[in-house]
């Protein structure tokens, strides 16, 4: 029988609740893991080749990260009265600090997709312009400098 | 500090992961279909209240299991009590109550000692109060509402408490969120514990003073954040800060944890900075005498700056008060909104307290009081060891009446508040916001009326459930020396 791991988890001292809970042990273990079940899942629903079907998980991760972790502003809690509401989920993780280690994981998990995704395609077009464009937008949108930076004021609205 | 399998806290994950998943699809479906079913803005320039996203975790997750929450009851909160049952049509988006109820073991209510239901000593002084002074005084403190029970009463709870002088108020939510403001203003710092009360963190907020948190009764933390604090001083402009408060609680009622009260007063005194202590769960549950955290962790109460405590708990009455110096006292009864502007406690909630006191101080001239007091320590003590042994995760130290079990997954809270009230015991679980996200839990209360057959089938029920929804965490003890073991207890 395999034995029980224990982990122990202490409170993070994090007074925003819509990114209080990345602090918690077992949070990366679960995105990656999350990736890999995704990419069987393509892979038993279309029968492609799994090139393909890492380009299609790291196209899907680009849209759905991007969406929640860089255009999604505000918190999903009424309580919180709108303090975050002109900040995305990125720029509230960690309360504004830049280069934690959650950010750094997060940095490289795009650029570790688009590796795997590239070199199992061969590096063929049109997989490879599509995966660096993804790969280009997400790591810029991750940069210290880019901190609440919204370019030609896209997304600056309510 | 709690300990959990790793595989549970990254099926929690999963589980939550994906009820936004679908959640958020749900609400794609939404606003497709209502961008269908009319392009009419019917809001005619005005702003709408929420934004679609603000209320999401109400609407997507809270609104799934609604029925495990706020259930009424039909009967004063003993140690039994009638829950009225409720039904849903349309899968828990809105409930309707039955005209039947079922008599469900109380293990939700915080009726410390007792004294919710009617008491030999309270209950006749409390009516005979009621005919005398009315149900309201229908005044603010200052104009009319200070009758010679609400003097009595501060007299009272000062003696209680070991301080010098006492302000009440007629709701204990307001006491903290009504004072702090008062206290404490811009360029002041208030330095919180992480888990602090809702009511504590409104208080800071309203204040306008800056906030920081050290980690949960973390002492050698708290010193490291003051260190740090008085060193820059106020944000921008560096001058040193007008007036430092830290504020911490008794008992937390999320983890059942007694606060660290000694350590945080030695820092706190280093640094001259002034303590704030909520004793909302801990004022007459626990110490020898009931007089709370300071006494059973052995601090004079003369080190503490501000204790405050409210008498819903083990008072069986409303409302709150605020204990400290004479000059503290003075100031707060000409500056506090609370005193100036809300209606002053009404008189048998007022008479209520005063009995419930006098009881427990033993001056109603039979040895109840202590005889409450000795049945919870004990009864806490049975019930959270008897929890510990059948495998659960129970959180909180000994003597605490408050003990939480841990869920975690999402789904598990449903089933465990489902099923125990099936079986006639209804406990309170709490999930999200009011808890972190992976943890949540259901939380016991004890009750000094719990006898030892009410807790007995208590503990019979949770067990039964919590193999059926899989929540004993930890390896069971095995019943070898259970004979011996209750030998003991008794």
């Amino acid at each position: 029988m395999m034995p029980k791991l224990y982990v122990e988890a202490v409170p993070p001292a994090d007074l925003n609740k819509n990114t209080e809970w990345f602090m918690y042990p077992g949070v990366w273990t679960t995105y990656i893991l999350i990736l890999f079940f995704s990419w069987l899942l393509v892979l038993s629903l279309f029968s492609c080749a799994p090139g393909t079907a890492w380009t299609f998980v790291n196209l899907a991760h680009f849209a759905i990260t991007y969406h929640f972790f860089h255009w999604k502003k505000g918190t999903p809690f009424s309580e919180d009265q709108g303090i975050y509401n002109s900040l995305t989920w990125w720029e509230q993780m960690d309360n504004g600090k830049q280069l934690t280690r959650n950010r750094k994981f997060l940095a490289v998990v795009p650029v570790v997709l688009y590796l795997i995704a590239s070199h199992t395609t061969d590096y063929r077009h049109p997989m490879l312009f599509l995966n660096t464009v993804a790969v280009i937008v997400l790591v810029i949108a991750k940069l210290p400098n880019m901190h609440k930076v919204r370019i030609f004021g896209i997304n600056a609205g309510r | 500090m709690v300990r959990l399998p790793y595989v549970t806290a990254l099926t929690t994950l999963f589980s939550y992961g994906l009820l936004f998943a679908f959640g958020q699809l749900r609400d794609f479906f939404r606003k497709i279909i209502d961008w269908f079913k009319s392009t009419s803005k019917d809001l005619k320039g005005y702003a709408p209240i929420c934004l679609g996203l603000e209320d999401f975790y109400t609407r997507r997750l809270y609104l799934r299991i609604q029925d495990c929450f706020s259930r009424p009851i039909a009967s004063a909160p003993d140690a039994w009590f009638d829950v009225v049952e409720r039904y849903s049509k349309d899968n828990n988006k809105t409930l309707h109550r039955t005209s039947k109820t079922s008599k469900c073991l109380n293990l939700g209510s915080y009726n410390y000692l007792g004294f919710a239901a009617a008491d030999e000593y309270c209950t006749p002084r409390v009516i005979e109060s009621l005919k005398k002074y009315s149900p309201s005084t229908c005044s603010i403190r200052v104009d009319g509402g200070t009758t010679d029970l609400h003097t009595e009463l501060e007299f009272l709870v000062a003696r209680f408490v070991g301080k010098p002088a006492a302000i009440t108020f007629g709701m204990g939510y307001v006491t903290n969120s009504a004072i702090i403001p008062v206290l404490i203003g811009k360029g002041g710092l208030i330095i919180s514990d992480s888990l602090n009360h809702n009511s504590i963190v409104n208080g800071a907020r309203g204040s306008g003073a800056a906030v920081r948190v050290f980690q949960h009764n973390n002492a050698p933390h708290l010193e490291e954040v003051l260190r740090e604090q008085i060193a820059e001083g106020q944000p921008r402009t560096h001058r040193p800060w007008k007036k430092i408060i830290v504020i911490v609680e008794g008992i937390y009622s999320m983890e059942g944890e007694l606060c660290q009260l000694p350590e945080i007063i030695a820092v706190c005194k280093k640094y001259k900075v002034y303590t704030y202590l909520d004793e909302a769960h801990s004022i007459g549950a626990v110490g020898k005498s009931g007089k709370g955290v300071c006494e059973l962790l052995g601090v004079d109460p003369a080190d503490v700056d501000i204790m405050m405590g409210t008498f819903t708990k083990s008072f069986g009455s409303c409302g709150g008060y605020i204990a400290a110096s004479k000059e503290i006292v003075q100031y707060l009864k000409h500056a506090c909104p609370a005193q100036l502007y809300a209606t002053s406690m009404s008189p048998p909630a007022v008479q209520q307290v005063i009995s419930a006191l006098k009881v427990i101080l033993g001056e109603d001239g039979s040895s109840r009081g202590a005889q409450k007091l000795a049945q919870i320590r004990e009864n806490s003590n049975f019930f959270r060891s008897e929890l510990k042994k059948m495998g659960f995760e129970v959180l909180g130290d000994n003597d605490s009446p408050v003990m939480p079990i841990m869920l975690y997954n999402p789904a598990k809270i449903p089933a465990f508040s489902r099923d125990c009230l099936k079986q006639n015991v209804a406990v309170v679980t709490v999930a999200f916001p009011a808890t972190p996200l992976l943890l949540a839990r259901a939380r016991i209360c004890i009750s000094a009326a719990h006898s030892r057959e009410d807790l007995l089938k208590g503990l019979e029920v949770i067990s039964k459930v919590g193999d059926l929804v899989g929540i004993k965490y930890f390896p069971a003890e095995p019943p070898k020396h259970g004979h011996q073991a209750h030998k003991k207890v008794d």
